[in-house]
């Protein structure tokens, strides 16, 4: 979609260019998205209706096989050996050295012997699929994951990690994948923004925003910060303002604003400032609605485990409760995360066992193994499941030996798990695979790239041809890369 | 096929060189250079290269061929190479797969080239040639033509610039507004060059100014106010990505950044000329050594983000110190010339004429930079400073020795504690004489070794030795350079520095004269202000801008006099009316048909905001003030704050801007992160932004104080005197009739604040005619 093309337009008095009335369109009506700014019906007024050049096809490629995202990401390294990626051979060489590689050094340095996982597997589901008996809950849907055992990144760093999981880029500043997703086709809710993260009560992951910027792109396809423990930013009326003051300041404010547009025409961002104010006013009532939890049943809130003696598990199910109404609601992207970046001891917070593995998982899986678990089903029994891609990411694996001195792994960025799930996506199969001891992806390495490339072919999109101009180049999610990974292609 | 191959294969090593010596020993009629090279050149390499090729053949090198063996010499039947790029009649050869076929000529002179022995010279390597070449017009040297004549009224034709922009409209078949009126026009060059508005007196005392020379000695005011490098430092600081936090995971703010902000505005106040300042950029060291005043401008090639995690994976490493060379080297080549360097890190650029083996003389211009703070002083301050500081330190010994006596011989002798002051003041002297500056100016090192092209960006694969040299891309129209391998370092940057402002360089005037005139009318002649290569946008204007450029030269590269020939040009002063039929051929405005309106930028809605509530501080320079709370650990969080206090009641540009934090009302009217170069701000409308200024405690604190001027100027109970005092303040303008109606209702059911509120709201405040 460059949009680089220089044809005038008319619609009412306003005469646009195509990037003009882009431009106008992207600050003017937040929440809609490319696909539909272009459709037929916003021409349906212009006196040159378009011969050739058919709107929205540089965007909508391939029949969309999913309408919206959820993202569930957990930040610090999620040890693929432990949870998913089932290694026999570590248990058979636990102790020995780490064949090639005997002490090598990696991130935090230098690294002992090989580490069998602390926890057994046993098969799940009909596939039989082997899980870690640490995620009990999230096993009971194996027949509907699709997992990726050969992911590989770009760094061992954790804010850097994160960020190019997100974004495709190992450096801040480039749009997170639910900017460039808002940007294809933005929100299904005038009311409610495209793209919502929902940060851990923990607290932000590695890199902080930058993990759902909108980078380049115009800033309302930034992920609007949001989750049970904490609301919209400047969303209630600032104290000491009464809603009749309210009411009577912006019908004044209306009033000024109207006047100047008109007095000021061939300057649409004018009128576009005035449906801001008001989609800002509709969102001050929709989104306490969506966020509001009380309305959920009981059982389903035990389901859940919203009402868990543990707060951090109680705080991460209503974030899936949230998550799920957002969605529900039309919420494009959801970008969901369990767990935070890491602050005062290592593998505290979040998913990065440095020094004691068995100790933090036995922390961390409690956490998000139930709410995760109960999100999916719940997802499933709305029938959501059958529009909605799930995405379970990280940024990257840890190493199949101890560190030295230690009982925790370090950063492996050179295999690792992340898998999909929901529309489009076949159940129950596993692409690619780690070495014997899961220390590097052998079979079929995927890249972030991969990845994207496939969540927007099932979104519709050619992952090639969603391009945004920047600093020299029509920039992509899926960077000059990308192959769609048709083996998880339920169609 | 396959067996056939496999045979050649076996023997073509051994028989490679004698053959092709043979048969180029009778004269060849085709020549490689002349007329192979262009036909892979044209239609082979894009996909038959050693980067990122497609299936397994490259046709860069000699040895390429050599290796695959596709060509056997002397015997085109039995050359493969031939077979694919020729076919049975009516169907498309097998090669190229994009593209024509090759015509019946070329497919002729590949024949004879191969019977002739296929001789292809060592030196002759094949590469994909970049979209644009070295005649690309950014490349091309500044013209300098007549200034168009023909047809020019009067009004038009005194200022060289309403010259190049009256013909530009009448090639269009367009003509220009009339001139703006007078508060317009105060309110928006006022904006434009201090980013305030005028104050209600000075716009009056500019109304009614009836001598000929008003506008000029208005314009003469602003470009003298201290205000004007407030405003367009800011614009300057976006450009280089000065931030104050060290980005990536760790992102600590940095607290001794801030005197490259104070330096910038100080040298744009003192109109210092452009190209001193980009050698103070990026060679201050060389030209003002020990002078903190000088070396500070250093602070440029260190301000961008850093990922300081400590990796102790020396692969990680050294692809983390690239990483960090390579944002130099952009933020370099982005500012200065307007050109991506950064895009031919892995290869050559795929767009411009700009090679792979540029960028590592880039590479190696930088490879002794680190991030680092330093003392800046020069000798004798130093000496000074030890001087000074000795009989302190002997002093401060006699009383700390002294005092340690008294506490051995505590029973019967005088109290220690009555020395405590005593050492408490000689301390205070000595921190006071110890604050030498320590500037986030980079630590300097004389690179170990030689540099080498990595190749595809990996430093672990070292390609081919490089020398600090000037960019091949304009070779043709200016000086160059190359400095030995182990040329000092410094020298490296000072070369570099040179090079970019030597006169016939033709990219840093037109890039410096494309970003004033950005700032001006809110787009450039070039759209893409840092991109002046094959993927910006051609200039709408491209005399002008040469034009412009050229001025630049011959006013000694200082800029306020480009800022007044600009602004008093009948192309800036005229109104920004809207006309329908000027739109339908110029929708955008690009031809300057009227003055662009645009919408103030965040910093300043902030700021003003802050000055029509009668509360801006307007003290200059110093450390920044923070719109959030920071902690850290072995991270940094970024809070935004709930509420504010006066200190945070300074200009924007105080602000300290870290990395990846979001701070209400900057962050929502799209003041950039500062992870990259940000030469031109998106301008987003959006809910967020109505939320901010609607809910957030700012506004209303604004609103607060606001109401309150009011009641001091225009009196308590004068709520007609209120409303007219507000109007001037935020609009320059008195209410009309329904407007003042309006407001007094709201005034008296919800009180002056509710009033002043909307006002902090409203559109008009923020958008400039």
């Amino acid at each position: 979609m460059s949009i680089t093309g220089n044809m005038a337009r008319c619609i009412g008095d306003h005469v646009l260019s195509r990037r003009g009335f882009l431009a106008d369109a992207f600050t003017g009506l937040a929440g809609i998205g490319l696909a539909s700014l272009l459709s037929d019906d916003l021409f349906a007024a212009a006196d040159t209706p378009p011969a050739t050049w058919k709107p929205g096809l540089d965007v909508a490629q391939f029949p969309a096989r999913a309408k919206r995202v959820l993202q569930i990401f957990c930040p610090g390294g999620a040890s693929h050996m432990d949870l998913w990626d089932y290694k026999p051979s570590l248990a058979r060489h636990h102790g020995e050295p780490l064949p090639g590689e005997e002490g090598a050094v990696t991130f935090q340095g230098k690294n002992g012997n090989l580490m069998r996982s602390p926890w057994p597997f046993a098969p799940a589901g009909e596939s039989g699929k082997m899980i870690s008996t640490l995620l009990p809950h999230v096993a009971r849907h194996v027949d509907d994951i699709a997992f990726i055992h050969s992911m590989q990144s770009k760094t061992n760093t954790h804010g850097p990690g994160c960020v190019f999981m997100n974004t495709g880029s190992i450096f801040e500043g480039f749009p997170a994948a639910g900017a460039w997703i808002g940007y294809a086709l933005g929100s299904e809710n005038e009311n409610l923004p495209a793209y919502v993260a929902i940060p851990d009560i923990r607290g932000e992951p590695p890199n902080g925003k930058a993990n759902w910027s909108s980078g380049f792109l115009p800033a309302q396809h930034q992920g609007v910060v949001m989750a049970a423990q904490q609301p919209i930013r400047n969303l209630t009326l600032p104290a000491g303002v009464s809603t009749d003051e309210e009411q009577a300041t912006r019908e004044f404010l209306h009033f000024l604003n109207d006047k100047h547009a008109a007095a000021n025409p061939g300057l649409s961002e004018l009128q576009a400032r005035i449906n801001a104010y008001e989609l800002a006013a509709r969102m001050q009532l929709s989104a306490p609605v969506v966020s509001d939890l009380a309305s959920e049943p009981a059982a389903l809130v035990r389901l859940y485990g919203a009402d868990d003696a543990n707060p951090l598990k109680a705080a991460y199910a209503r974030n899936c409760l949230l998550a799920r109404r957002l969605l529900e609601q039309g919420v494009r992207y959801v970008n969901l995360y369990c767990a935070s970046r890491a602050s005062g001891v290592d593998g505290l917070l979040n998913w990065d066992a440095h020094k004691t593995l068995r100790a933090d998982y036995d922390r961390h899986c409690p956490v998000f193994d139930q709410p995760t678990a109960a999100l999916l089903t719940d997802l499933k029994q709305r029938g959501l499941l059958d529009e909605t891609l799930v995405l379970w990411t990280t940024e990257f694996g840890r190493m199949p030996t101890h560190q030295a001195d230690s009982t925790g792994r370090d950063h492996n960025p050179d295999g690792f798990t992340c898998w999909m799930m929901g529309a489009g996506v076949k159940g129950g199969v596993t692409i690619g695979a780690t070495d014997e001891f899961g220390r590097r992806a052998q079979v079929d390495p995927v890249t972030v790239w991969d990845f994207y490339a496939t969540a927007l072919h099932i979104l519709g999109i050619d992952h090639t041809r969603l391009t945004y101009y920047h600093n020299g180049l029509n920039r992509r999610l899926t960077d000059v890369h990308g192959n769609i990974l048709h083996k998880l292609l339920a169609y | 096929m396959t067996s056939q191959r496999f045979r050649l294969k076996l023997f073509l090593a051994h028989l490679w060189a004698m053959v092709s010596a043979t048969a180029a020993a009778a004269t060849p009629t085709v020549d490689f250079a002349r007329d192979i090279a262009p036909i892979f050149e044209q239609h082979c390499i894009r996909c038959h290269q050693t980067v990122g090729k497609k299936g397994d053949l490259s046709l860069a090198t000699v040895a390429d061929l050599a290796a695959n063996e596709y060509v056997v010499p002397g015997e085109p039947d039995d050359s493969y190479l031939l077979e694919v790029v020729t076919a049975a009649t009516g169907e498309r050869p097998q090669m190229p797969k994009e593209g024509p076929p090759l015509s019946e000529d070329k497919v002729a002179l590949l024949r004879t080239w191969i019977a002739e022995g296929a001789y292809w010279p060592d030196s002759v390597v094949v590469r994909e040639k970049s979209k644009a070449d070295r005649s690309w017009w950014s490349l091309r040297p500044l013209d300098r033509s007549e200034l168009p004549a023909a047809g020019i009224p009067a009004d038009w034709a005194a200022n060289p610039i309403d010259r190049f922009n009256y013909a530009r409209l009448a090639s269009a078949n367009l003509r220009p507004n009339r001139p703006a009126d007078r508060r317009a026009l105060i309110r928006r060059v006022t904006y434009d060059l201090t980013g305030l508005p005028p104050t209600p007196e000075e716009i009056d005392a500019f109304v009614r100014d009836e001598s000929p020379n008003a506008y000029e000695t208005l314009v003469d005011r602003l470009l003298a106010s201290p205000r004007y490098g407030e405003q367009w430092g800011r614009h300057w600081l976006d450009v280089v990505r000065f931030g104050e936090s060290s980005g990536f995971e760790v992102n600590h703010v940095i607290d001794n950044a801030w005197p490259y902000r104070d330096y910038i505005i100080q040298s744009l106040n003192d109109d210092k000329p452009f190209d001193r300042l980009v050698i103070e950029h990026l060679a201050g060291d060389a030209v003002g050594a020990g002078d903190p005043a000088v070396e500070v401008g250093l602070t440029f090639l260190v301000c961008g983000p850093l990922d300081i995690v400590g990796n102790q994976d020396a692969v990680q490493a050294a692809q983390i110190r690239a990483d960090t060379i390579d944002e130099i080297i952009r933020a370099t080549g982005e500012a200065f010339l307007g050109l991506t360097v950064g895009c031919a890190r892995c290869h050559d650029h795929k767009f411009d004429p700009i090679s792979q083996q540029d960028y590592y003389q880039l590479y190696a211009t930088f490879a002794g930079v680190y991030h680092a703070d330093r003392i800046v002083a020069t000798d004798d301050q130093k000496r000074e400073q030890a001087k000074n500081l000795a009989p302190l330190e002997l002093q401060k010994a006699k009383l700390v020795e002294e005092r340690a006596a008294r506490e051995k011989a505590r029973e019967n002798g005088k109290p220690p504690e009555e020395l405590d002051p005593q050492i408490a003041e000689v301390d205070k002297r000595i921190a006071k004489l110890s604050t030498l500056p320590s500037l986030r100016v980079g630590r300097f090192e004389q690179p170990a070794e030689p540099q080498c092209v990595f190749e595809r960006g990996d430093a672990q694969r070292k390609g081919e030795q490089v020398v600090p040299a000037s960019l091949s891309t304009l070779a043709e129209v200016s000086m160059t350079y190359e400095l030995p391998t182990d040329a000092p370092e410094q020298a490296r940057r000072l070369a570099l520095a040179r090079w970019i402002v030597a006169a016939d360089n033709p990219l840093t005037p037109r890039v410096l004269a494309n970003r004033l005139w950005q700032h001006h009318f809110g787009t450039g002649i070039v759209g893409t202000p840092s991109d002046f290569g094959y993927m910006g946008e051609k200039p709408s204007h491209p005399e002008l801008l040469d034009w412009l450029a050229a001025r630049l030269l011959a006013e000694g590269w200082r800029l306020k006099p480009l800022h007044k020939l600009i602004v008093t040009s009948q192309t800036y002063r005229q109104s920004s009316a809207y006309r329908a039929d000027a739109a339908l051929a110029d929708s955008d405005s690009r031809l300057l048909w009227r003055f662009p309106p645009r919408r103030l930028a965040a910093e300043e809605v902030r700021d003003t905001f802050l000055q029509i509530a009668g509360v801006l501080d307007g003290g200059r320079g110093g450390p920044g003030f923070r719109l959030y709370q920071y902690s850290r650990d072995n991270v940094a969080t970024y809070t935004p704050l709930e509420s504010f206090g006066p200190e945070t009641y300074r200009r924007s540009v105080y602000h300290q801007n870290a990395r990846a934090s979001r701070v209400d009302v900057l962050s929502d009217f799209d003041a950039p992160d500062c992870a990259y170069s940000t030469s031109r701000r998106i301008r987003t409308t959006t809910p967020s932004q109505a939320l901010a200024l609607m809910n957030h405690s700012f506004t209303l604190g604004m609103a607060t104080s606001f109401a309150e001027r009011l009641k001091k100027e225009a009196g308590v109970d004068n709520s007609s005197a209120q409303i007219e005092r507000a109007f001037q303040l935020g609009f320059g303008r008195a209410p009309d009739a329904d407007e003042g109606q309006a407001a007094s209702k709201l005034l008296e059911q919800h009180g002056l604040r509710a009033f002043c509120r909307a006002l902090l709201n409203s559109s008009e405040l923020i958008y400039l005619n």
